[in-house]
């Protein structure tokens, strides 16, 4: 059994490798199945996602526990490009959509492109967290500014947003060019929690107004942003999705992760089947397991994602989460209400408003390209 | 034996079911359709002011239509929490301007005739297809002006109807769980009103078993006025009864004291003739013992022809029978008894005549009236039978007279004489009492009336009245 195990993570490693699905935007990996017998003429499982390869490999693993002949292929990408790439290219559709954002996975499950599931687990859950029965949330995460506290020089944290403005208004120049955000018009999730924040917050205008004037960068994932917070390319990084960066703060103690007091806004991940999903049945296991009380356990433990479900104990727990400092919490609702997000002509405004604020200095305008 | 038909208990229940049912099955049906129309109502309204409030962020500026989407618009619709919902909004030319590119079935004919007319706008609410489910939707038209340039924008919003439906189903839930309540509330009710209103029948039921068969004392009950008229009849009926025992037991009685008489006079009269030695009296006497014998057998003749009588009613039904014939026979059957007493026999009378009715008894009725006038009649005396019409009467009825010239029945006897074994104080004539009693029973019997008449200068005239009857023939 063990020389299975053993076999199967030697194999997982190799297999490990980056294939160009179209662009470099995207990685796969491909974890093959654990039944050596059955190898050759077992299923796959076809899964796209937009969470880290770390993260949702323990759920991979215990999905191949329950059903070990299984092979799972996950190609991981960025949100707005997973979105682009399920609606452009139909014939290369997965078996599992998995994203945090939201308003995009709800335009696809509204327009009509999720199966009905009613998965037996759905009780392990709260009630507002799936919309109908296509769209399934199943974490629970909040939106966070991380600050390297190089630029504190002994001023206190900022805990509001109100205190942030004041840091960034207070260290001036110092934050030119040192600003990270997400690139609304590349990052879906970006997109979201800036739109959101937009219906929340008077602070945002000045925020967008503060961003503007030094130069903010432009960032289209996480890992890179929080590469450069690191490496001081950056001091201030806004809107960052919780889990990554509490692992980064937790790794390297001058990375500080605050959820705004005033208001901290939750997103929940969300995975639907594809319609035309080619192995519908093993993509609702997949759902059942990410729901059921394993996979919630699996995802406060060993994935360090704030499952949805109160019940599930671990470091990343929700009971853990609301021991932090934090302001309101306040859960993007998963519903119609997501669709003002996806809509054009909204967007357009956001955007005019975006680039208004980010062009007085056109040297820095465009995105920051990966490290 | 009376059967019983279907029970009223039965009926009741059967009936007052059968209507609860349609009753409540026509509200089931109006509930289950208000529902609809109130479902529909309501979630158009929602729809249409989601369309509203997106209208309303709809402006012109700089000659460009401007448009900023409320999220209260997409709250609106999210109320319905299950529905997807789909957008659209156009300019004149039909150009999306945001929203869903392909919304099926946009009424492009209405919209433009409403932004012609340059009316107000009213939402156009229709049903379509769309993404593989129904959709309702609202179109809805919004002017924008700018200083001089008019522009139309049309704004088309639609969602599912699972909310619509639950809604629906659940008003129509609620209506059925009303209804059934109402159902088994109203039928317990009215079984409780039939066990009640049927509760007067069981007492008297009650009343009747309790009784002994001889108490025919009226029922006392208090009763509702419906039940009354029967308890009323059983009363009646129940006093008939009485009146009946009463007359039979008198009648038992006084037959018992008819026959016992004349036996103890046959016992001493021949006592009397055993002692006797002169042959001449003892003679005289066995002639008296003869007499009192066919006297007593008379008695009992009688008697059991009463009895035999009373059994033909109950059991031969009417046939036609020839009245006229039926008198000759009987006259000329009487003739000879007659003229032994010198008392002649006349036939007045020439027309035929055929009623319905039982043969036996109306001769045993004229044998006993012609008998009785015979008896009656002094020597030499004359009876009269009269079978006439009269036709100055309505109805022309049929009358038998049958006249003596006797002593004739003084007014106060009148009405007794026709009580069994009844004899006038100052008759002397041997006889029973009972053949004008027997006389009148089937004269009842036959629907005739029975009068008795004086006649002139003396004697006594019995008149049957037949009624004139359909099937009943006579000539001439």
């Amino acid at each position: 059994m063990s020389t299975k195990v053993v076999l199967g993570l030697v194999l997982w490693l190799v297999s490990r490798m980056v294939l160009a699905l179209d662009t470099p935007q995207s990685t796969q990996s491909i974890f093959p199945s654990v039944n050596s017998h059955t190898k050759s003429q077992g299923a796959v499982l076809s899964v796209y996602g937009a969470i880290n390869h770390q993260a949702i490999a323990p759920l991979f693993k215990a999905y191949q526990d329950r059903y070990p002949e299984v092979t799972i292929h996950y190609t991981e990408a960025n949100t707005r490009y997973l979105y682009e790439q399920f609606l452009s290219r139909p014939n290369s559709r997965p078996d599992v959509m998995l994203s945090p954002a939201m308003d995009l996975q709800f335009k696809l499950a509204n327009d009509g492109y999720a199966l009905a599931y009613d998965s037996p687990e759905l009780s392990n859950v709260p009630k507002d967290s799936h919309w109908r029965n296509e769209l399934f949330g199943f974490t629970y995460e909040p939106i966070v500014t991380a600050i390297n506290t190089d630029i504190l020089a002994g001023e206190a944290l900022p805990q509001s947003r109100e205190q942030l403005l004041n840091l960034i208004r207070s260290k001036n120049h110092l934050l030119d060019d040192k600003i990270g955000l997400f690139d609304i018009q590349q990052s879906g999730l970006g997109y979201l929690a800036w739109a959101y924040d937009g219906q929340q917050s008077r602070s945002y205008g000045r925020l967008l107004e503060a961003f503007g004037t030094h130069q903010a960068r432009l960032y289209t994932d996480t890992s890179a942003m929080l590469t450069a917070l690191l490496k001081g390319q950056i001091f201030i990084a806004y809107n960052l999705v919780g889990a990554y960066a509490y692992q980064w703060s937790q790794q390297y103690p001058w990375i500080k992760t605050i959820m705004p007091t005033d208001y901290t806004s939750i997103i929940m991940r969300t995975a639907f089947i594809p319609r035309d999903a080619r192995q519908p049945t093993l993509a609702k296991r997949f759902i059942d397991l990410l729901l059921s009380p394993e996979g919630q356990h699996i995802l406060a433990n060993q994935s360090a994602i704030t499952p949805i479900s109160t019940k599930a104990i671990g470091p990343y727990s929700r009971e853990e989460l609301s021991k932090l400092p934090h302001g309101i919490f306040r859960p993007i609702p998963l519903g119609l209400e997501l669709l003002i997000q996806t809509d054009d002509a909204k967007k357009q405004l956001i955007y005019q408003e975006w680039d208004n604020a980010m062009q007085p200095v056109p040297h820095n305008a465009s995105s920051v390209s990966l490290p | 034996m009376a059967k019983a038909t279907t029970s009223i208990r039965r009926q009741l229940i059967l009936m007052v079911a059968t209507v609860l049912i349609v009753i409540n099955a026509v509200a089931l049906w109006s509930a289950h359709l208000y529902a609809n129309r109130a479902a529909k109502e309501s979630y158009d309204r929602l729809l249409y002011g989601s369309a509203l409030q997106m209208a309303e962020n709809i402006t012109m500026l700089d000659s460009q239509v401007f448009i900023d989407l409320p999220v209260s618009a997409f709250e609106t619709l999210a109320l319905s929490t299950s529905d997807r919902a789909f957008y659209a909004m156009m300019n004149g030319q039909y150009q999306v301007l945001t929203g869903y590119k392909d919304l099926p079935d946009i009424p492009f004919t209405q919209l433009l005739q409403q932004s012609n007319e340059k009316e107000k706008f009213i939402p156009i609410y229709y049903e379509a297809i769309y993404r593989g489910e129904r959709v309702r939707f609202v179109a809805l038209g919004k002017r924008l002006l700018e200083a001089d340039s008019v522009n139309d924008v049309f704004i088309i919003v639609g969602q599912t109807l699972d909310a619509r439906r639950a809604a629906a189903t659940e008003i129509s839930q609620m209506a059925l769980q009303f209804v059934t309540l109402f159902f088994f509330i109203t039928l317990f009710l009215l079984l409780f009103v039939i066990w009640r209103v049927l509760q007067p029948l069981q007492v008297i039921k009650q009343a009747i078993t309790e009784r002994s068969p001889q108490e025919l004392s009226p029922l006392e009950a208090n009763v509702p006025s419906e039940i009354a008229p029967l308890l009323k009849s059983i009363n009646y009926f129940m006093a008939q009864l009485d009146n009946t025992l009463s007359r039979l037991k008198r009648f038992t009685a006084e037959a018992a004291h008819q026959i016992r008489t004349p036996l103890a006079g046959l016992n001493s009269q021949a006592q009397n003739a055993i002692d006797e030695t002169d042959d001449v009296l003892r003679q005289k006497q066995l002639q008296h013992i003869l007499e009192s014998s066919n006297l007593l057998t008379n008695t009992v003749n009688q008697l059991l022809n009463r009895a035999t009588l009373t059994h033909r009613y109950q059991s031969h039904p009417f046939s036609p029978v020839l009245l006229d014939h039926v008198i000759k026979d009987t006259c000329r059957e009487l003739v000879v008894w007659a003229l032994e007493r010198q008392v002649e026999i006349a036939y007045v009378g020439d027309i035929q005549v055929t009623i319905n009715g039982d043969e036996f008894a109306l001769k045993q009725m004229l044998q006993n009236i012609i008998e009785n006038a015979i008896k009656y009649s002094p020597k030499g005396g004359m009876v009269e039978v009269a079978l006439m019409l009269r036709k100055e009467l309505p109805d022309t009825p049929i009358v038998l007279q049958i006249r003596d010239q006797g002593v004739g029945v003084p007014d106060q006897d009148k009405e007794h004489i026709f009580e069994y074994f009844y004899r006038s104080p100052d008759n002397f004539t041997s006889g029973s009492g009972i053949g004008l009693s027997i006389a009148k029973e089937v004269a009842e019997h036959h629907d005739a009336r029975f009068h008795l008449k004086d006649n002139q200068p003396t004697g006594l005239i019995v008149e049957v009245i037949f009624p004139q009857r359909k099937g009943l023939s006579y000539e001439h």
